[in-house]
């Protein structure tokens, strides 16, 4: 499903060029579910944004659901999202300015697809928000505003979740029924889950975990991936 | 992949139509589309109120004229040609008949200025009689019938009749019908319609008195009316076209300078008006969709990871901009009208016009600009929210807005400029506003460089308000700079309305003082100057100074022949007035208006057209101190022990001659020759009503060739029979009333004076809200950086003072920028386009940036005070 090969970011700087990712080849198959690790600064959500096709690499390769994203533009980036890929992140990113439901409805209206509120309604009902559905994120705690966001990524039934830090912003409580949700539906979607974590216990409930080193793979992944698709 | 997200519109109108509502309801929409209709409900506004206003002005200055257009003969009725193809064009005519006539009674006579009119005269205004001499009359639909003659008042005592008497006019013995108080056209014509009191009779009557023959000195004019002023533009074009010019249908501008003047004034003062409301509001709308755009790209970040393409981005925000215009063009209209209404009837009682109703082009114009404004200020912050990069939505600092870095100001400069010129239709004025905003801009710019020179310290020294702002200041001066900008330009511009506004008001009242004299006392001889000035003083009336006249001609300059500049158009010209020993059309405010005139002149109206055809006779003057309102702007007057042989010439005629200081002029004076060193040139205020002369000669250079005196005198409306008196004491001089003509500008100048007043409130409301949308624009930073400094501890007052010394500074700095491109400005404006002197404002100086440190950190500090008041806790959830 996902496969990078000698996947390398650099950003300038005043003090020079700063090596975020250095030559990281994984590869990660439908269905499975990977998390990657590594203490803060290691570049797994840089990682993450250029698997997710949100940023380019300065070189190397991503193929994302068999198509090769470092030969796509941003607008055709864009379409493989809308269609193959989900999103949780640690601040939630719901638009303020709209309901729960509006918010989970938005990538349905988005894809061009009928009956938007009917299947947003169900999937918040889903993760337990049925009755907080007419409710603006400012209303809602933050575990809540993330099972709206977990309801969101789900919407269009997305092949690829990916989810940064879904539970960065949460207490351990909330967090882990934030986490139970994720996983139920990942596994009633069949959906291929990559997540972003610096938690060891939420790692464990991922099948494998990719451990972060300075921008490298430390853990043995880091291992030579066939060109071609 | 579904090909319709992928390629065409799909469902983005419906999806741009919740994201229009949603934005709306979360409140994210409403000052964008408040600046919107604002912009839209100010010009419809302005548009509709200056559209009916120069209508109903134009109507108004019509009555002066009797008629719409006039045509204007000597000695000739206008061609039947000219009348038959005006009443085939469905206009309203009439005609009168103008000439100077002794009157008889059997008890006594007296030379008066009459007039014959046609039974449909007047075309316009009203015709006022009574019965009895001095009292208040009523409006009366047409002119006398045959067989009767209606006199002004001060003729009936003169003449010793009543209503009901009888009077001849040459041959033809005629009734007295009516006392006339008011003529509508009374302040128009030449010395025929000034000579005397008016007596008006029948156009069927004047072959009867026999007066007339041909060759007599009349006046004839033919007078029009049409209710649509494209028919008359149109007739005034074929009578040009068709007789080549030799005949020339003239409309008030034409036939009063005065007005044409106080017209042209005050629809220039209106026209910037409306183009600074329209800056104003451009500026407004920039800076909400600015910030609505910075509150977007979150949201816009979202959209792109949930699989939105640049493209369709832009097509939502496109869809919701378009939506929000049609919506705001809607309410700005119905609210413009709304607004044009109000004003009108504030204004109802001073005004006393009837207002046509208003067309739809104010509304067009209304809807076009809220387009052009949203294409040139908002579209663009807006649409380069399809540059946010979609990693955003990991790390924040990502804005990437390459587009929206360069392109807005271009799109906003070159929007200026197209919405400028479209109002105006005047490059020059158009040049001069953007070559101002460019060195705003210039001039901001060095002020930047100022503020980064100034060396930086570490930190925000935040133990000290003072050092605290002074830090606030410099870490912010990119943000500071568009402040400033937005500031200075707003204050800029109501500085330079309000000035300009006080000015023309106080010029007009300058022109025209309430002692201004309303009686010209011309043909004087020498011998009678003393006796007259005692009859004054016997009488209590305060005489003023009598100018010597006398008929001179330009022969040579520096010993060759004159050559005048050929753009000022020779000597030929309409209507020649001298030759025919009448009086110009402004009888008071011209040195031609001696009775035994020269042998060419014209009453043009202003600017070069004053000294066309003027190289003929002049009547020149001699004087000790130059006239009132006169200004020397080149060499110097001769003090007080002036030589002979010098001369002062007025500047624009001297240009018209190439004249210049030091230039030896030849006169041909009474069959003599005399030569004068021109010592100076000076500008001179024709439409003062005062006695003007193009030509003055120092004291002993003409003394001895003989001359006739001038002078004015007021007398007020009680006080008008010892005119009687006067012109039975010396019968010879002649006496002319413009009484008339005064009152006429005065009721023109006090109208658009109250217009000019109203524009301007208009405009201080636009100023108030983009002042207001500017400081909240900056407000978001603000409440992030100060709560955070809450929350390490600091106190309320310290955050307090600092916002009020950062908003005061920046106020300090856009008060004086305003108050130098308000001063730059008025300079140009008032010399250039408004025709007067400028007097540096010196109290502007202080109280300019005064104002800004005033207004700015008031609003500042108004708007930030939620900043202490609000819990940080809640500020800094809400910005994260």
């Amino acid at each position: 499903m996902i496969r990078t090969a000698g996947l390398t970011k650099r950003v300038p700087t005043s003090e020079g060029e700063l090596t975020i990712l250095n030559d990281v080849s994984l590869r990660i198959e439908a269905g499975e579910s990977v998390a990657i690790v590594g203490a803060s600064g290691s570049g797994k959500s840089t990682l993450l944004g250029l698997m997710a096709g949100l940023d380019t690499a300065t070189s190397g390769e991503i193929w994302l659901d068999g198509r090769q994203l470092s030969t796509m533009d941003e607008e055709q980036r864009a379409l493989l999202r809308a269609e193959a890929v989900g999103f949780v992140f640690q601040t939630f990113q719901l638009l303020p300015s709209l309901t729960a439901l509006e918010n989970a409805m938005l990538p349905i209206e988005l894809k061009g697809e009928s009956g938007a509120g009917g299947k947003a309604r169900k999937l918040l009902d889903r993760v337990g928000l049925g009755d907080r559905w007419h409710h603006y994120p400012n209303q809602l705690s933050g575990g809540e505003q993330q099972r709206v966001a977990i309801a969101r990524a789900f919407a269009t039934k997305a092949r690829v979740l990916f989810a940064d830090e879904p539970t960065g912003n949460l207490d351990t409580a909330t967090g882990g029924k934030v986490i139970d949700v994720l996983f139920e539906l990942n596994r009633e979607f069949d959906t291929t889950l990559v997540l972003v974590t610096h938690e060891e216990r939420l790692a464990r409930k991922c099948g494998r975990s990719i451990r972060l080193v300075a921008g490298e793979i430390a853990n043995g992944e880091s291992r030579p991936e066939p060109v071609h698709a | 992949m579904p090909e319709a997200a992928a390629t065409g519109l799909g469902n983005l109108p419906a999806v741009s139509w919740r994201l229009l509502w949603r934005d709306w309801r979360g409140g994210e929409l409403r000052l964008l589309f408040l600046a919107l209709v604002l912009a839209v409900a100010s010009v419809t506004g302005i548009a509709l109120f200056t559209d009916r206003l120069e209508r109903a002005l134009l109507l108004e200055s019509a009555n002066m004229l009797a008629a719409d257009r006039v045509l204007h003969t000597r000695g000739e009725p206008a061609p039947a040609e000219i009348i038959n193809e005006a009443a085939r064009r469905g206009f309203r005519t009439a005609g009168t008949l103008s000439f100077t006539s002794m009157a008889f009674s059997d008890s006594g006579n007296m030379l008066v200025a009459a007039k014959a009119v046609s039974d449909a005269y007047p075309l316009r205004g009203k015709l006022i009689t009574t019965l009895l001499p001095f009292t208040r009359g009523a409006p009366v639909a047409s002119g006398p019938p045959p067989g009767e003659v209606w006199l002004e008042s001060r003729a009936l005592p003169a003449l010793g009749v009543e209503v009901g008497g009888t009077v001849f006019v040459g041959e033809a013995e005629l009734t007295v019908g009516a006392v006339i108080i008011a003529e509508p056209d009374r302040g128009q014509g030449g010395f025929v319609d000034n000579a005397g009191p008016r007596l008006m009779l029948h156009m069927d009557d004047v072959a009867a008195t026999n007066v007339v023959q041909p060759g007599s000195r009349v006046s004839h004019r033919a007078l029009f009316a049409h209710d649509d002023f494209v028919a008359l533009d149109a007739f005034e074009q074929w009578v040009d076209e068709t007789f080549d010019g030799n005949y020339h249908i003239r409309d008030v501008r034409e036939e009063s300078g005065e007005i044409a003047e106080a017209l042209d004034r005050a629809e220039g003062y209106l026209l910037l008006g409306s183009l600074f409301a329209v800056l104003l509001a451009g500026l407004a709308i920039a800076l909400s969709a600015r910030r609505y755009s910075e509150r977007h790209y979150d949201y816009v970040a979202i959209l792109k990871t949930l699989g939105c393409t640049s493209a369709r981005i832009s097509a939502i925000y496109l869809l919701i901009q378009l939506k929000l215009a049609l919506a705001a063009v809607l309410l700005g209209s119905l609210l413009g009208f709304a607004l044009h209404q109000g004003i009108l009837r504030a204004l109802r009682a001073s005004l006393n016009v009837e207002l046509p109703p208003p067309g739809l082009e104010p509304y067009v114009v209304g809807a076009l600009t809220a387009f052009i404004c949203l294409l040139a200020f908002a579209l663009p912050p807006l649409l380069a929210l399809r540059e946010t990069p979609p990693l955003r939505v990991l790390r924040k600092d990502l804005t990437q807005l390459r587009f929206s870095d360069r392109i807005p100001y271009a799109f906003g400069i070159g929007g200026s400029v197209l919405l400028i010129y479209w109002y105006s239709r005047d490059l020059v004025l158009t040049t001069l506003l953007v070559v101002g905003v460019a060195g705003t801009g210039l001039l901001l710019s060095l002020i930047s460089l100022l503020f980064l020179a100034t060396s930086g310290s570490v930190g925000m020294k935040a133990g000290n308000a003072w050092k605290l702002a002074m830090t606030a200041v410099r870490r912010r001066r990119w943000q500071n700079v568009l402040q400033v900008m937005v500031f200075s330009v707003t204050i800029m511009s109501l500085l330079i309305l309000s000035l300009l506004r006080t000015d023309l008001i106080e010029d007009w009242r300058a022109q025209l003082p309430e002692d201004t004299p309303n009686l010209f006392m011309m043909n004087v001889t020498g011998g009678q100057v003393g006796r007259i000035e005692a009859f004054f003083a016997e009488n209590g009336v305060e005489a003023n100074a009598f100018y010597p006249l006398i008929s001179a001609r330009v022969r040579t300059i520096n010993g060759a022949e004159p050559e005048p500049d050929a753009g000022g158009g020779g000597e030929q010209g309409g209507s020649s007035l001298l030759e025919n020993n009448e009086l110009p059309e402004r009888p008071a405010a011209r040195d031609a208006m001696a009775a035994d005139g020269g042998e060419s002149g014209q009453s043009a109206e202003s600017g070069n057209r004053q000294v066309q055809g003027r190289l003929s006779r002049r009547q020149v003057t001699w004087a000790d101190e130059p006239p009132p309102d006169n200004r020397i702007t080149a060499g110097a007057w001769w003090g007080d022990n002036p030589r002979s042989g010098l001369v002062s010439i007025d500047e624009e005629y001297a240009d018209w001659l190439n004249i210049g200081i030091g230039d030896e002029i030849g006169f041909e004076i009474n069959q003599q020759f005399v030569s004068a060193e021109v010592a100076n040139l000076r500008s001179v205020r024709w439409d003062n009503m005062q006695p003007n002369f193009f030509i003055i000669f120092s004291p002993g250079t003409i003394n001895h060739l003989g001359a006739t005196f001038l002078s004015t005198v007021r007398l007020e409306a009680g006080r008008k029979l010892l005119l009687n008196d006067l012109i039975r004491q010396f019968p010879t001089i002649v006496v002319i009333e413009v009484d008339a003509l005064i009152e006429q500008i005065q009721t023109i100048i006090g109208q658009v004076s109250s217009a000019i007043e109203l524009i301007f409130l208009l405009v201080l409301a636009a100023g108030a809200l983009v002042l207001l949308s500017c400081v909240s624009a900056s407000l978001d930073e603000r409440f992030h950086e100060n709560a955070i400094l809450r929350t390490l501890g600091a106190g309320r007052r310290l955050i307090l003072a600092s916002l009020l010394i950062e908003f005061s500074f920046i106020g300090i700095i856009a008060g004086v920028i305003a108050t130098l491109g308000a001063e730059g400005g008025l300079y140009y404006l008032q010399e250039r386009i408004f025709e007067q002197d400028f007097n540096p404002h010196y109290w502007v100086w202080l109280a300019g940036p005064a104002l800004g440190c005033a207004i700015i950190a008031l609003l500042g500090v108004n708007s930030t005070r939620k900043v202490v008041s609000t819990s940080p806790l809640t500020v800094l959830r809400r910005v994260v």
